[in-house]
């Protein structure tokens, strides 16, 4: 047992995947595009600009916070945190701090624990600045983009839950449709509070709050890092302060920023230039019926299919568990085996870049398996061979066809090349072996015919008429 | 209410805004005289009555999430700076 309880709270920022910004009609891809290609006067404040709200982020919020389990608040309206830093050129950042669009709700992670969410709120995104050693530069295509802002309740209390819930989250977020989940671009962020306290403490230690992390693996060392440094402060006697840290994945240590004693004063007030929002009750009714697949109506769905950690896997891959939905649920077991066996693979990893098999040649391919068409090394050729631009569009059959590899079945020819391979007086010996009872030169045999078949036959019925044969 | 050069100078801070010292101190009389003024309407009773946040009784104001060709570009913004560099707004080095 460790010495100190942990608590942990997530602050997670969410970019919505709209087509044009919250405030403004210019693209919000700005993925790879040239600095300060995608901004509008209204993302770069000039005098007199109006902001102009963006429907389907609106749309797009409702849809995350039914996602969330969340209540969602038909009223809420926008307010203006003020503040300067060259990422934000308007000198405030709209947000919603009053009444946001999202209320309570949960998330239940795969180990049980469930996670309440606080509340959700839309805002906009900053710009990005780049420092170097005597200046900075600043790109503001990022400026303006619709975030979510989804805050918890301290109620996760180990680095492996506070990863478990950001990773979660990712997968809320990417199934509902509202975000890219393009870690590495930023599309996710997470701020961690954590604090200590002695088990069974009525309050809770001094926090400090580790900011924008942007993978899973970083939210769970800095977690386990700020566990190490305040036990040892504590141990001392000393006092944790309350600060924001950044961490480095390089080092794998956070290190203080910034001093947050005297709390900042943002000097918030309601925004003047958008009227508030009062949603209709139909339009969360239909964000409901349209929500997609979330992962826990697929652990529903193949809870008992497929075995819990392959599912677990299979679940940080949206268009997987899509596609694994369109088959037939009597394929899904095997679907799912040769997702993660053979397509999650290493030597396979930019197969899933690639356009995925159809339902079709997903569950002829199974059939065939079945039907002793193919053997379970052909299936995972024929597999590959569905991510090969000049194949995509075959069918199961044609491909295996091509390459030769649906199996001998048929029990007269079958019978016909054993006869070939006992009668081969190379084999004499292990056919006369296997009558004196030694069992394992059938192996041997079953061998023999295989490469006479060039690996067509069925190894099965092979085994079958070999035994007739010799007995 | 009482201003104080404490306030003064927070305020500031916060706008952003660099005063002089005799600035300063006219400010400090004129806050004082502003708030004083709109004080007034701390006497009245608005017990019961719900927050005011805009006089114009509109709401769920939004728009098409289309990509619209903007009035002024990348060049226009850019040359709103004092310094740009590889297409960006080139500044004091910030923390």
């Amino acid at each position: 047992m460790k010495k100190y309880e942990i608590t942990i709270g997530i602050e997670c920022h969410v970019q919505l995947a709209t087509k044009t910004k919250l405030f403004s009609e210019v693209d919000n891809d700005a993925r790879g595009k040239s600095p300060n290609s995608c901004v509008s006067p209204v993302d770069y404040a000039l005098p007199g600009m109006l902001p102009r709200l963006n429907k389907a982020a609106v749309e797009m919020a409702v849809t995350a916070g039914l996602a969330l389990n969340s209540t969602i608040n038909l009223k809420s309206r926008f307010d203006r945190k003020h503040y300067f830093y060259p990422d934000l050129p308007k000198g405030y950042q709209i947000t919603q701090l009053y009444s946001p669009i999202i209320g309570p709700g949960y998330v239940e992670l795969p180990s049980g624990t469930k996670v309440r969410i606080e509340h959700a709120h839309l805002e906009e995104d900053a710009g990005k600045l780049t420092h170097f050693d005597t200046y900075s530069l600043v790109d503001l295509n990022r400026a303006g983009t619709p975030l979510i802002e989804i805050v918890s309740m301290p109620d996760i209390h180990s680095a492996e839950d506070a990863r478990d819930y950001c990773k979660e989250l990712w997968r809320l977020m990417t199934y509902s449709g509202v975000c890219l989940g393009d870690l590495y671009n930023g599309n996710m962020r997470f701020d961690v509070n954590i604090s200590l306290a002695e088990p069974g403490a009525e309050k809770l230690g001094t926090r400090a709050e580790i900011k924008n992390l942007n993978s899973f693996r970083s939210v769970e060392h800095a977690v386990a890092y700020e566990y190490e440094r305040q036990s040892k402060l504590l141990d001392r006697g000393e006092k944790v302060k309350q600060e924001t840290r950044g961490f480095s994945d390089a080092t794998g240590k956070t290190t203080s920023q910034r001093s947050k004693e005297e709390s900042q004063d943002y000097r918030y007030m309601p925004e003047p230039d958008l009227p508030p929002l009062n949603l209709p009750e139909s339009l969360v009714e239909e964000k409901k019926k349209s929500l997609p697949l979330l992962p826990s109506d697929y652990r529903r769905m193949f809870g008992g299919l497929i075995p819990e950690n392959i599912l677990e896997i299979l679940l940080d891959y949206p268009s997987l568990m899509q596609k694994l939905a369109e088959v037939d649920k009597k394929f899904a077991t095997k679907v799912a085996n040769l997702f993660s066996s053979v397509l999650l693979a290493e030597e396979n990893a930019s197969l899933l870049n690639d356009p995925l098999p159809s339902k079709d040649q997903l569950e002829d391919l199974i059939s065939m398996q079945e039907n002793g068409d193919l053997s379970s090394t052909a299936v995972k050729s024929v597999f590959l061979k569905f991510f090969d631009k000049e194949m995509h569009f075959k069918s199961t059959e044609t491909i295996a066809k091509e390459l030769n590899l649906i199996q001998e079945n048929d029990t007269d020819t079958l019978e016909k090349i054993v006869e070939d391979v006992v009668s081969d007086p190379a084999c004499e010996k292990a056919v006369a072996d296997f009558k004196s009872g030694s069992e394992k030169v059938l192996g041997f045999l079953v061998g023999q015919v295989m490469k006479a078949s060039h690996g067509k036959a069925n190894p099965a019925t092979v085994n079958k008429i070999l035994r007739e044969k010799l007995k | 209410m009482k201003i104080t050069r404490e306030d003064i100078d927070h305020l500031a801070e916060l706008s952003n805004f660099s005063l002089e010292d005799a600035e300063k101190e006219s400010l400090k009389g004129d806050l004082e005289n502003i708030i004083q003024y709109i004080s007034e309407l701390s006497n009245l009773d608005t017990d019961g009555i719900s927050p005011t946040f805009q006089v114009f009784e509109m709401e769920n104001v939004w728009r098409d999430d289309e990509i619209l060709a903007q009035d002024a570009d990348r060049e226009s913004l850019l040359a709103l700076t004092k310094e740009e560099e590889d297409h960006q707004i080139k500044i004091p080095k910030v923390l």
